[in-house]
């Protein structure tokens, strides 16, 4: 027989057995010795006396060390063992790998609780079931997976260790966590070596071909524990994704919030499902949405823009068993205005003949206010006059030449973070393009490529480019973008050793955009005219958003519209230095230098993000010095706003489905799962121990209330 | 008989015996001093009748003047004042010895009984009477026997002085042994705090000698913490005889004590009047004079 404890450093809670005493020995009244001659009447006496004071004040002590005693024991969780050994995977000293699934399909509901903690309790169990000189080792089997605890002898660690854990906000990786145990196994200290897997068997968790392999070099039979059973209710509903987009076209400026909400049930309609919209603390707006069966059905928030603060939000459904995929957030960087100077190289005495009436007018609707494009047209003799880095984005539009030495002015502008539009048409002289702006444009002017009144026009190819520009275009206004008809543009040859990327391109594959960086700004060639001269795009209605976010891309106020929507454990990459992320927790970490730049992976809970980038090296590292010691909360006053993203949980984990023992022999032939329920578990562990802490609880509980009667008999 | 170190003329132990006998002899003092009757006729001073004269009678009581009158020979007689004789009996056990450890100058139990005991004795010889002393624990300790003459007292007194309490009760089996060897007629005083557990063979031996003609008075003698048990606080209880000790808060036990002690004193009051025992209940704090008057009182009731 033995007695193990899950939680031995609460055995220390038995030195508080010297309070009851010292209050005894404080408040015990001095004993004095008489000689009297009555003894035996006071023997008589106190035999029939039913007030015993003195034996009782020591019972009360005893009563009282006791009651501490067995809280102190409860709280250390004893488990009380036979020798009888374990019926399952035989007696002596072992060495188990334990795979427990900390994904957040766990998270859900199985009664007052949910799944997580059930599992827990049955692992520390298992652990204090351990034979003595027993190893033992915990995975995390969320994606990615990870090792908790190593191997260890101590049955305490586990409980200090999970004590306080909850569900991550993960998708299942059981094949990435069997292929850790399993290496942890091959590096076991013990022969006698076993695995078991705690989960829920959501199928999710079971996808991915390293499978076999694993299933090979797993030395045991596999104990599988299936928590599936304990759950409670279903998974009706989950926020299948959330978009956010600033209306154009309209006189006030307005966010729409588009949720697509997805009925998790294969025959149960969803009617009036209540649907909340979050801004911040603060509830926006609510309303209902009917899902059908198996399907999706979407909602759409509309609320009015003001002013131009990031807006953080959520979307949140009415709550059903599993809380985590309820809730999507998002976030939105309403545009800020962006100056930028239009130089027309064709202007004209009637306003729609110039080069630039088109784009003035697309930049710029109705009001600054409302785009949130500030242009300046300029001709080329007022560019004199103009300062470059009072803008943002200079667009060059139809220009033959510069003045003199201008094309340096440019360079530098776009060096230092200026962003550069070139557009084409019948006024730019080739050769001076391809002879004086080499350092800022990767290619050279070729030829100009005109169809003729029978040829076929030049059309763009929109279909599949996933530049985010194009990102916003819905499949119809593409569909307009592709016919549209160009008939005249300029074919381009790269430069050599020129680093350069075709953001557009037409149908014949000549590239229509072309985008480069340089410095830290960016040059973008536009091959056509952007007037109507050479195709008739301007007079498109997908000419003003087109336009429009290539003026912002450029101006890398995009930027913050790029990363929506990053699962929850997937790093985020960013090229800049300094740059410092605040997760939804509200602290700051450092990025750290990865392949792609700079690196952030700590995106454990789904929120919104912010990105910051510090103002120098030195206050990055002085912040990198505050943040080794305790965690950071606060940023420095000068720290740059670089934009959001949001981390949210990835839905295949809340799909409907588990695995069944059946499958299991389906997809892995020939092995054999020991497959059981946290019951049966349960009940094979109480053949070697039986968890002591509620009857030592029920027994402690019992000598208070007899320790409150003697007091109050007293 | 325990040795006793003490010399008998001990200086201490003449102290004692002064300080005793000025203390009886205080309390003797004014008390109305009785004489004991007898019913027998007998050589006095005291005229009770004439008889005729037989033969036998002496010739020195006949009256003359009556002869001469009557020319007839009247014998005179007088009242007999016999010499009553009186034992008394002390309890000498350990119990007897309790002093209360906040005694606020009240007399020790022991020294009560003493005074008590010279006082009777005093009061005794003054009327001529024989008196004896014995004193006893589970034996007896010391025996004087009854004489008459006023020396004797002084034999009282150094017996009392040298008495220390010790030992166990054992009333009923001393007395019990005694029976035999107590006169026949007489006054037999028994002095205790009755604190043994064995009380019926003492009420049946005294039974037995009030029977044979004795009389009987008993003092029963208490230390009022006793009978109140004032004590507060864990306190372990010696016994000053023989009981193991017992640790105890009194507050716990009192009213069960008191309720025991006083049924059996109780018992005592009631019981003994019918079996001819003058029962006389004193508490150290009561003054002698109020137990010595009772057993006036009584004396003088016998023989009218």
């Amino acid at each position: 027989m033995s007695l193990n404890f899950l939680s031995p450093v609460y055995l220390f809670g038995l030195l508080g057995i010297a309070v009851p005493v010292l209050i005894h020995l404080l408040t015990r009244r001095q004993q004095k010795t008489i000689r009297f001659s009555a003894v035996h009447l006071l023997r008589q006496s106190q035999k029939r006396s039913v007030r015993r004071s003195a034996p009782n004040r020591l019972l009360l002590l005893l009563v009282r060390c006791l009651g501490v005693a067995l809280l102190s024991l409860a709280l250390a969780s004893p488990i009380f063992s036979r020798d009888a050994g374990d019926d399952l995977i035989g007696a002596g000293p072992r060495a188990v790998a334990f795979v427990l699934d900390d994904s957040y399909s766990m998270s859900w509901k199985a009664g007052e609780r949910t799944v997580f903690p059930h599992a827990v309790d049955t692992l520390l169990r298992e652990v204090a079931a351990l034979p003595a000189g027993s190893a033992y080792s915990i995975v995390l089997a969320s994606s990615p997976a990870r090792i908790l605890l190593d191997w260890t002898g101590e049955t305490a660690q586990a409980g200090r260790l999970l004590k306080t854990a909850s569900p991550s906000h993960r998708s299942t990786r059981i094949n990435e966590a069997l292929e850790k145990a399993v290496a942890l196994l091959e590096a076991a200290p013990l022969k006698n070596r076993h695995l078991r897997l705690l989960s829920d068997m959501d199928k999710n968790g079971w996808t991915g071909e390293p499978f076999s392999k694993t299933m090979d070099r797993i030395p045991a039979r596999v104990k599988l524990i299936d928590f599936s059973g304990l759950r409670t209710g279903t998974n009706l509903v989950a926020l299948a994704g959330v978009e956010v987009r600033q209306e154009f076209l309209t006189h006030s400026r307005v966010v729409r919030v588009n949720a697509r909400v997805a009925n998790l049930t294969a025959n149960e309609p969803l009617n009036r499902l209540r649907i909340e919209l979050w801004l911040g603390e603060k509830k926006q707006t609510e309303g209902f949405i009917d899902v059908p069966p198996g399907g999706e059905a979407e909602k759409t928030f509309s609320f009015p823009l003001e002013g131009s603060d990031p807006i953080d939000g959520r979307v949140t459904l009415a709550d059903d068993s599993l809380a985590a995929d309820n809730t999507r957030y998002f976030t939105f960087q309403p545009d800020r205005n962006i100056r930028v100077l239009v130089v027309d190289g064709d202007p004209k005495t009637v306003a729609h003949q110039s080069e630039t009436f088109y784009l003035e007018n697309a930049l710029n609707p109705f009001s600054v206010a409302l785009s949130n494009i500030e242009p300046t047209v300029s001709t080329l003799s007022e560019l004199a006059n103009r300062n470059l880095f009072d803008y943002s984005v200079v667009l060059i539009c139809n220009v033959r030449e510069f003045p003199v030495g201008y094309e340096l002015e440019l360079e530098k502008f776009v060096m230092q973070g200026g962003a550069l539009f070139i557009s084409l048409g019948d006024q730019v002289a080739a050769k001076y393009y391809n002879e004086r702006l080499g350092n800022l444009l990767p290619v050279t002017l070729n030829a100009l490529q005109q169809s003729g009144p029978g040829d076929k026009p030049f059309r763009l190819k929109v279909v599949g480019n996933e530049h985010p520009v194009l990102a916003i275009f819905k499949p119809k206004e593409i569909e307009e973008m592709e016919d549209i008809r160009f008939r005249s543009l300029y074919t381009v040859l790269p430069r050599e050793g020129a680093a350069m990327e075709t953001a557009l391109s037409f149908q014949n594959k000549i590239p229509a955009v072309i985008e480069s960086t340089i410095g830290r700004g960016k040059v973008l060639l536009y091959v056509t005219s952007i007037d109507r001269d050479w195709n008739d795009f301007p007079i498109q209605p997908t000419f003003l958003p087109w336009v429009q976010r290539w003026i912002k891309y450029s101006a890398r106020s995009l930027e913050s519209l790029l990363r929506q929507d990053l699962t929850v454990g997937a790093p985020f990459s960013w090229s800049e230095d300094r740059s410092w992320v605040r997760t939804a927790g509200g602290r700051l970490h450092p990025m750290r230098p990865g392949n792609e730049g700079f690196t952030f992976e700590d995106t454990n809970a789904p929120g919104v993000y912010r990105l910051y980038r510090m103002a120098s090296d030195e206050d990055a590292q002085r912040l990198e010095a505050q943040a080794a010691k305790r965690p950071l909360i606060e940023l420095p006053a000068n720290a740059k706003p670089r934009g959001a993203f949001t981390v949210n949980v990835d839905l295949k984990e809340s799909a409907p489905g588990r695995m069944h023992p059946e499958d299991l022999k389906e997809r892995f032939p020939g092995f054999s799962f020991q497959w059981t329920t946290p019951q049966e578990n349960e009940r094979g562990l109480q053949a070697q121990g039986f968890p002591l802490a509620t009857p030592l609880l029920l027994l402690m509980a019992g000598f208070l209330l007899f320790e409150g009667w003697m007091v109050r008999r007293e | 008989m325990p040795e006793n170190t003490q010399s008998p003329y001990s200086p201490e132990v003449l102290a004692r015996i002064a300080s005793l006998k000025i203390r009886a002899l205080n309390l003797v003092e004014g008390l109305l001093s009785g004489q004991h009757r007898s019913r027998h006729k007998g050589s006095s001073v005291e005229f009770a009748e004439y008889k005729d004269y037989t033969p036998g009678d002496e010739i020195r009581h006949i009256d003359w003047k009556v002869v001469g009158k009557t020319d007839k020979y009247h014998v005179k007689q007088f009242e007999q004042s016999t010499n009553l004789k009186a034992t008394i009996l002390l309890d000498a056990s350990g119990s007897m010895g309790y002093l209360s450890p906040e005694s606020g100058g009240r007399p020790a139990k022991m020294d009560y009984a003493k005074t008590l005991v010279a006082s009777l004795a005093c009061l005794l010889l003054r009327q001529f009477d024989a008196v004896g002393l014995t004193a006893f624990n589970d034996h007896v300790v010391n025996h004087i026997p009854p004489r008459s003459k006023a020396s004797h007292l002084q034999h009282i007194l150094h017996g009392l002085a040298t008495l220390e309490p010790e030992g166990i009760t054992r009333l009923g089996t001393v007395i019990g042994n005694m029976v035999e060897r107590l006169p026949g007629r007489g006054l037999l005083i028994l002095v205790s705090d009755l604190l043994s557990p064995h009380d019926d063979e003492l009420k049946r031996n005294l039974k037995l000698l009030c029977s044979r003609g004795l009389e009987v008075i008993l003092f029963h003698i208490l230390d009022p913490d006793e009978l109140t048990l004032p004590f507060d606080g864990d306190i372990v209880f010696e016994s000053l005889e023989d009981d193991p000790p017992v640790g105890l808060d009194p507050e716990d036990i009192r009213e069960e004590y008191q309720k025991l002690l006083q049924g059996q004193i109780e018992t005592w009051k009631r019981d003994m009047p019918g079996q001819g025992v003058d029962y006389v209940f004193l508490e150290t704090t009561t003054p002698l004079e109020q137990g010595l008057s009772y057993y006036l009182l009584k004396r003088n009731s016998l023989i009218k």
